[in-house]
Parts: C-alpha cells; structure tokens; sequence
C-alpha cells in the first residue's frame, strides 16, 4: 500500500531523527513494512497500533537495538541503519524500556550519573590514576544529574539504592538518565504502562519540558487518550504496516485507525 | 559508606597493619599478613572483573603462576633486577590477559568461567613440559628483594605497599564513572549499550589489569615462598580466589578484603579449622551464598543503614517543571 500525503507530511528535515521506508522481517515474519516516521526536534510524536503492531520494533530500529532488513535510518544526514546502538547513543538518541532497566544495587543518582558517560568517556588507565580531572568531571555530573533528579520529583529518593524504588519513581528514574545522556531525542516505550493517574499527568508535564527543550520525544504507548492529549503528531502502525499518521485529532477520527485499534 | 565511616575503618587497620611487626612476636604471623597483601594483589584486580564486571574468571591461578615463574627465571635464574623483573612478571601477565580475553570475553558466563579454567589447566602444563625452563615437577628457587626488603618484615612492608597501590586503583575505578559502567556490564548489559559504554572493551582492559596485578601479585608471591613448584598452583588456590570475592561480595572493595583476610588467617590461626582445610571454605561459602547472597560486606552496609533509621514512607513522585527545565537546558548548553 503507497501511503498517501497527509497533513503533518514534510520532506525530512536534517535535524530529524528519521526512519525511510524500513522494513524488518523475523524470519518468515514480516514485524514491520516499509514504514517511515520523521521525528523532529522539538516534537512530541506518538507512536500507537495494536499489541504485535510493530511500534516496540520501530523504537529498536531507531535505538539500534535491531537492523532492518531494509530501508535507510538517519540521523543529521548520518546513515545509522547499521550503526551500534553505543554509536546512536553517543549521537544523543537516548531511550526507556517497556519495563525500567536501572541498576538495582547502585544509588539513584549513580543509576542517573551513568546517563552521561559518552560525555567523559572514561579511560580506565586515567581513573585508576585518580587523575584529577576525572574526579572534577565527575563532581559536575554529580551535580547535574542531582538537579535532574530535583525536577523530575525524585528529591526523597537521590541516595536511595534504585531497587527500592517504587514503579513510577522507576519509570522517572529511567527518564532522568536517558536526559543525563543530553539527547537530541529521546525514545520512550509505554512510560505510563503502570501509572496511577496523577502520575500519567506529571509523566505528561515532564514529557512536554523535555520537548520544550527542543527534545525531539517519541512515545510508544497504549494509552490513547494520554497520547492524543500530548502529542503534536501521531503515527499510528497496524500488522506491521503505517496506517495514518497526522496531527492528533486527524488520527482519532480516522475510519481505519478506529476499525483496527481504538474501537467505536 | 561516608568518607567518615570509611576513615574510622581505615586509620585504625592502617595502624595495625604498619605496626604488625612490631608487636606480633611470631614470625608467622608476619608471613601470614604478607601472603594476605601478595593474595589481594591479584584480588584486588580480579575483584574488578568478577564483583564489578560480573566476568565469572576462575583463572587466575595461571595468571599468578605465570608471573611468579617469570620473576623467578628472570630475577633468579637470568640475574634480572628484582623489580625489573617484577614489572616484566606484570606486563607480560597483562599480555596474557589481552590473549585469553580478546576470543573469551565474548562468551557467556559459563562457557567463560570453562575458557578461563582451561587457561589454568594449560599453563600447569606448559610449566611442568617446559622443564629446562622452569625446573617442571622439581620446581625452582625464587630469589628475594634488594635491601631494606630482603627481611621478612622489609618484605611486609613491600607487599604492603604493593596492596596499598593495587587497592588505591581498583578504588579510584570502582568509585567513578568507570565502575558505575562495569556494574551496568554486570547487572544490565542493554543499559550499558543504551548509554553508550564500549562493552566489550570496558571487559577487556578491566581483564588486562587483572592480569597485571595477578603477575605482580604473582611475582611477590613467588618470592614469599622462596621456592615453587607446579604444585604451588593448584587449581583449589583459584577457586579460593574466587570464593573470597563472592564471600566478600560483589560490588564492593572491602568485603573481598576481608573475605581474603579472613579465609587466609582464620584456618591458619585456629588450629580445628585448619584440619577441615577445603571443608571450612566449603561451609562458608554454602552459608553466605544462601544467608547472605551479596557477601558479607554487605551484612555491614546493612547494619550501619539499621543504625540511622530512614523513614521509608512512601512519598508520591512531584515533578518541579521549571527545576527540570533549567537542569534539561543546564547540560544540553554543555554538548
């Protein structure tokens, strides 16, 4: 199926971390078809479609996590289909996970300081030397990823070791490090699974700082009405194929996008 | 642990470790605390590669044998300086180390706890065929160290040193951002790919400086028993290695510490366990492992956490926007 010009269309800017017509095949099992997403910086775009839909395989396409099979994946006109997922990280695309991968027996400021480590890149002769620089380089962070932690309401949790952390004070945790990281755009997979509603609301205030900070923020998520309440545009995937994508309310009422997943 | 609690633990046994002999009126226990230092040595390295890095090596017993037999033959044998010789035992032991783990470090724990046990097993036998060499089953002297280290006490104080220096590193490492990579490496290898740690190298220079400190701690070691043999090596002084880390428990510098110290001197000092000799270390391990599966330094972290109370009431999350936001612009300015 060609997919047809729509509002929200542009050509792909240079600054866009962009996926052209990619597809990934499993074997026999085609998880995605010849998709393509733009996503800006600045944008919250929201990624939907049903369970088995292709959206989770489409943020490990863009993370580097998988290779596609074929189509182009680019970043600042880098090509990054084949790039390691280090490589992308060091490029500022940084990502959460559907469930929260923290380091459960360090601090939570330590689980938020290993966000920026592609910004010292350590050398191991040079910490083992207590070089000074190093440890000053590491106070800085220290510091920064303290303030992070400040703004995204993790202030009672800082020392606490990050295994004892309650479910959304992980999920926020996980977003404290994936800023650490000083992404250009930062990916996020189903960040409201698990959260009471209040939560949900101060999950979608942090979202919208971060993309007022000129973060590009895709948001894989089930929850439709949180995704078409924050995002600037949505890309909506079913069967592993794009089915519309468009300015929020545009995909809301879309005849097809409500057969397939959002129901009468 | 604060700076202060660790320094009312480190004056008082940098005291009692300076002054042991002093007012230890047995020579042995001189020995013993010196054979504690030549084991930390190689601990302590290893320590970074297992309790950090969760590379399961079981080894380094030939890492070890390699460096007292290169001390050995060049120091003794070839009339080499005996720090010269020293600082080849660690480089080539380094060397080593970038040879077992550029093809083992790619395999998953298992299969690299077996790779490193064949190293072990080869190395025995390499020794023990390469006789003109290294004496084979015979064996060979080892010689000691240059004045003032040439007395049991002078060796003390060296492998003090040398266990001073080996610590000092593996800290600096651990404490920084480079040992919050090595426990990502270990409890999360996606997390440390998303954030962008060179996983595979970040293994390989941590296993390459174990390999140095097994030389040295090799080197030192050899020259603590003035003689060696194959049999000096067996593979149980490995596993023992191993255990004191797992004992100690991972992702910490002084639990290992005191796990050496402990298996080291507690046999040795209280005759009954002595005759249970791999048993007692057998015991052990089985009641830490299934009492206290993060090792016993641990157990204190969690005393001293019982000592100052937290409430650990639940606090509902309350993002600060305009605090996020000034962090968020704060370090983007820094790219």
């Amino acid at each position: 199926m060609m997919h047809q010009a729509q509002p929200g269309d542009a050509i792909v800017g240079p600054a866009s971390l962009s996926a052209s017509v990619v597809s990934k095949e499993f074997g026999a099992v085609v998880a995605l078809n010849q998709v393509s997403l733009e996503l800006r910086p600045g944008e919250i775009h929201g990624l939907i479609g049903p369970n088995g839909s292709g959206k989770t395989t489409l943020l490990n396409l863009l993370s580097g996590y998988y290779q596609p099979t074929s189509g182009a994946i680019q970043l600042r006109g880098e090509e990054l289909a084949q790039a390691s997922v280090r490589r992308r990280a060091q490029l500022g695309v940084a990502r959460t996970f559907q469930k929260p991968r923290l380091l459960g027996t360090l601090s939570v400021l330590d689980n938020v300081v290993l966000g920026a480590w592609t910004h010292v890149e350590p050398g191991f002769l040079a910490t083992a030397l207590g070089l000074p620089q190093i440890a000053r380089a590491d106070r800085d962070l220290l510091d920064q990823a303290t303030e992070l932690l400040h703004g995204v309401g993790l202030s009672h949790a800082i020392e606490r070791r990050a295994n004892l952390l309650e479910h959304a004070e992980q999920r926020f945790l996980e977003i404290a490090r994936g800023l650490a990281m000083r992404p250009g755009f930062i990916l996020l997979d189903e960040p409201a699974g698990g959260l009471s509603n209040d939560e949900i609301d101060h999950l979608g205030g942090i979202i919208r700082t971060i993309s007022d900070a000129g973060i590009g923020v895709l948001l894989v998520e089930h929850h439709t009405d949180f995704v078409f309440r924050v995002c600037d545009r949505v890309t909506t995937l079913d069967v592993g194929r794009m089915i519309r994508h468009g300015r929020p309310q545009d995909v809301r009422n879309d005849p097809e996008v409500i057969r397939v997943y959002l129901g009468a | 642990m604060n700076t202060k609690t660790r320094l009312l633990w480190i004056v008082p046994g940098a005291v009692a470790a300076l002054s042991l002999p002093l007012w230890s009126n047995d020579q042995y226990q001189v020995h013993l605390a010196a054979l504690i230092c030549c084991y930390w040595v190689l601990i302590a390295g290893l320590n970074l590669v297992v309790g950090y890095t969760g590379q399961l090596s079981i080894g380094h017993v030939g890492l070890l044998s390699i460096g007292a037999y290169t001390f050995a033959i060049l120091g003794g044998k070839w009339g080499w300086p005996a720090f010269a010789s020293v600082a080849v035992a660690g480089a080539l032991c380094g060397l080593c180390g970038l040879l077992l783990g550029l093809p083992s470090l790619r395999l998953p724990g298992f299969y690299f706890a077996m790779a490193t046990m064949a190293f072990a097993l080869i190395v025995g036998e390499f020794v023990l065929a390469q006789g003109g060499l290294t004496g084979g089953g015979v064996g060979l002297p080892v010689p000691g160290f240059p004045p003032p280290f040439d007395t049991p006490e002078g060796f003390y104080y060296l492998a003090v040193i040398a266990a001073v220096v080996a610590s000092v590193l593996t800290w600096n490492v651990a404490r920084q951002m480079y040992g919050r990579g090595l426990i990502a490496i270990r409890d999360n290898p996606v997390t440390a790919q998303a954030v962008g740690v060179p996983v595979f190298r970040a293994k390989l220079t941590t296993f390459v400086f174990s390999g140095v400190t097994a030389g040295i701690g090799g080197a030192l070691f050899g020259s603590l028993q003035s003689y060696i043999t194959p049999d000096t090596f067996h593979f149980e002084l490995s596993l023992f290695f191993f255990v004191c880390i797992i004992i100690g428990g991972r992702g910490s510098i002084l639990g290992p510490f005191l796990g050496v110290a402990v298996l080291t001197a507690l046999p040795e000092l209280v005759a009954p366990l002595a005759k249970l000799g791999n048993f007692f270390y057998g015991l052990l391990l089985l009641l830490v492992v299934l009492v206290v599966p993060e090792g016993i330094g641990r157990v204190f972290e969690l005393i001293a956490q019982r000592l100052r109370p937290r409430s650990a009431v639940s606090v509902p999350v309350a993002p600060d926007l305009p605090r996020l936001a000034r962090a968020i612009a704060s370090i983007q300015a820094l790219k």
